[in-house]
């Protein structure tokens, strides 16, 4: 086993460093909680909103609709990611015709989900 | 800089990712009519069968064709990451051809209205790009890409019949258990290319094959232990080995029946090839390692398969722990690779061909009984050999061949070449566990097979419906082949 210490031993340091992290996070609560007085009220004990009186659960109904834009937003994150490699390039020599043709196939297929989206009336609101 | 890309060899997955594509595109701008998914039906299976035809015309010109090749400037030698050889043109019919399948049955589960079709058709023609492109795979990260192209339409087809709270729940254990055992597999994949510096399986080969003399400092065999041990388990959720085959029961009960057709052959088959690339490919001098694990995960798949498929009361339950059962005598030859390689792959890839044509048949049939009865209970199978013969002899033929008996020869020939490679590679005790397995397997084979003929009074039976009767036809004939004549399988595999 002492072979594998070069290895997974670079992941100690990622272990310790999570140890420390935790480490000031739970002393500092721990030390505040130690050194501060104590002399809650129901007020106080109200979870904070705003400075608004809180209104309903902690479980909360959100609008299932923006789930949907979600996803849409996915589709052009992704795309941008490949985008902009791409746009830092496809004019240097070497690349050419072929590299900025390639990338609208890509978007083709991208813009395929958006029309599907559409067609199917998701882009709507009401 | 720029890579030629060969697409006469790409044609397959090609055109089926078109032909997906067509079909979304239909299904959104043709004007909402009853009927309609029946054009959407008819392309997809058009798409699938072109793919088919350009295979063929592949095979028959034969040669081997690569294409996303590496320059041999980028390293050691060149190195392509889609190969289609004797290995792939296999898998690829043997995807496609269940692909035909899976779509006609398709055509009568979308005919209810309980399902939107276009999605349905879409997600279907994915999975099947996914399992074509994984079997041409020949390298890391495609493999990764397929597998999870193999297997993200399947949540969506496996929940598509909504508000259906087994479908659902089916949709979301498929879900967790895939998203669970890609993680794992990515972590060992991970641990592969940190050791051997390549994603290209036949350059992780040749790094191993050098003795690791290349490995960074301080890597040592137990990583690419971990990294074997890590990508076996989450290849073993895939193809529902033991100890990751919980889910199976569930997910097929759940799953509409065409979907759980496709899980237990085509995604299967998918996890195979890809098990196969990587365990004799990439990690072929390894093979001291990984056999005797794999050895002892087979035994217990089909134990484990076997002995929870006697206790079972619905048809499409049993038949999943049946196919864990199965997935076992696939996974046995791999575990004899170190003593007979050639024979060892062939026999695993032979037992999938012949597992895929005889379960076919028997899903077909119960896609035309559960039309006539939810339920789906083998108890509903009593006197079916009465109100409707072909449809019970068709099953029964499967059966048999499942089980092994000699009317049907598919799966006793399919059983003897497992033997044969698992004797010739010295594993003598798998081979007993696999033979008293087999016997297991009779019980409840047989069992199901003679409530068939058993007489019963209350025979309303709905007629069936024609695609469903054209798909088991088609896997009727092709088990019929393999039993006549099992030769073609061997000598393409061989």
């Amino acid at each position: 086993m002492a072979s594998m210490d070069g290895y997974f031993g670079s992941y100690v340091v990622v272990v310790v460093l999570l140890l420390i992290g935790v480490g000031i996070f739970a002393g500092g609560l721990f030390v505040n909680r130690m050194l501060r007085p104590d002399r809650p009220t129901p007020e106080k004990l109200m979870t904070y909103e705003c400075g608004v009186d809180p209104v309903g659960e902690g479980w909360a109904q959100s609008q299932i609709r923006y789930y949907v834009f979600t996803y849409l937003y996915v589709v052009f994150a992704v795309d941008a990611v490949f985008l902009f490699p791409w746009a830092t390039v496809f004019a240097a020599p070497g690349f050419g015709m072929t590299t900025l043709a390639e990338m609208f196939v890509f978007l083709a297929f991208i813009a395929l989900g958006i029309l599907y989206a559409w067609r199917k009336r998701v882009l709507a609101w009401t | 800089m720029i890579q030629s890309i060969d697409y006469s060899a790409v044609a397959v997955p090609l055109i089926l990712a078109l032909t997906a594509g067509l079909v979304l595109l239909l299904d959104a701008f043709l004007p909402a009519r009853p009927g309609g998914g029946r054009l959407l039906g008819v392309v997809a299976l058009g798409g699938v069968a072109v793919a088919l035809a350009v295979l063929v015309a592949q095979a028959v010109r034969g040669g081997e064709r690569r294409t996303f090749c590496v320059p041999p400037s980028l390293g050691s030698a060149a190195s392509c990451s889609f190969v289609l050889d004797r290995f792939t043109l296999v898998f690829m019919a043997l995807v496609l051809a269940a692909g035909v399948v899976v779509v006609l049955l398709s055509m009568a589960e979308t005919s209810g209205g309980r399902v939107p079709v276009g999605e349905w058709y879409f997600l279907l023609l994915g999975t099947l790009t996914g399992a074509v492109l994984l079997a041409a795979s020949r390298d890391l990260i495609m493999l990764v890409v397929s597998l999870e192209l193999v297997s993200l339409p399947v949540f969506a087809l496996t929940a598509m019949r909504r508000y259906d709270g087994r479908a659902s729940e089916a949709a979301l254990k498929l879900f967790l258990v895939s998203v669970v055992s890609t993680a794992i597999m990515l972590f060992g994949v991970s641990l592969l290319y940190g050791v051997t510096g390549s994603v290209h399986l036949d350059r992780i080969a040749a790094f191993y094959a050098s003795g690791q003399s290349a490995a960074p400092a301080g890597v040592g065999q137990g990583v690419t232990t971990v990294a074997i041990v890590l990508v076996l388990a989450g290849f073993g959720f895939k193809v529902a080995a033991v100890p990751f085959h919980f889910w199976a029961a569930d997910v097929y009960q759940g799953a509409p029946i065409p979907v759980a057709a496709l899980l237990s052959v085509i995604s299967k088959a998918a996890g195979f090839a890809g098990l196969v690339l990587i365990l004799t490919t990439a990690l072929a001098s390894q093979a001291a390692v990984w056999a005797p694990v794999v050895a002892v995960i087979a035994a217990l798949t089909m134990t484990a398969g076997n002995v929870l498929a006697m206790r079972q009361r619905h048809a499409v339950r049993l038949l999943a722990w049946s196919s864990v059962a199965q997935s076992g005598y696939i996974l046995a030859p791999l575990a004899a690779f170190a003593g007979v390689p050639r024979d060892a792959v062939g026999a695993s890839v032979a037992y999938l061909a012949f597992y895929a044509a005889m379960n076919l048949v028997a899903f077909g049939v119960v896609m035309l009984v559960s039309r006539a009865r939810e339920r789906n209970d083998l108890d509903d199978y009593q006197g079916l050999a009465f109100h409707s013969p072909v449809a019970a002899l068709s099953l029964a033929f499967s059966l048999i061949c499942l089980a092994g008996l000699p009317p049907g020869l598919a799966g006793l020939f399919a059983k003897v070449v497992v033997f044969r490679a698992i004797v010739d590679g010295g594993l003598g005790w798998l081979a007993v566990v696999m033979a008293v397995n087999t016997v297991i397997g009779l019980y409840y084979y047989i069992a199901w097979t003679a409530r068939l003929f058993t007489p019963l009074s209350t025979g309303t039976h709905r007629s069936g419906s024609a695609p469903v009767a054209v798909a088991v036809g088609l896997a009727v004939i092709v088990t019929l082949v393999f039993s006549v004549a099992p030769q073609v399988v061997l000598s393409a595999v061989g």
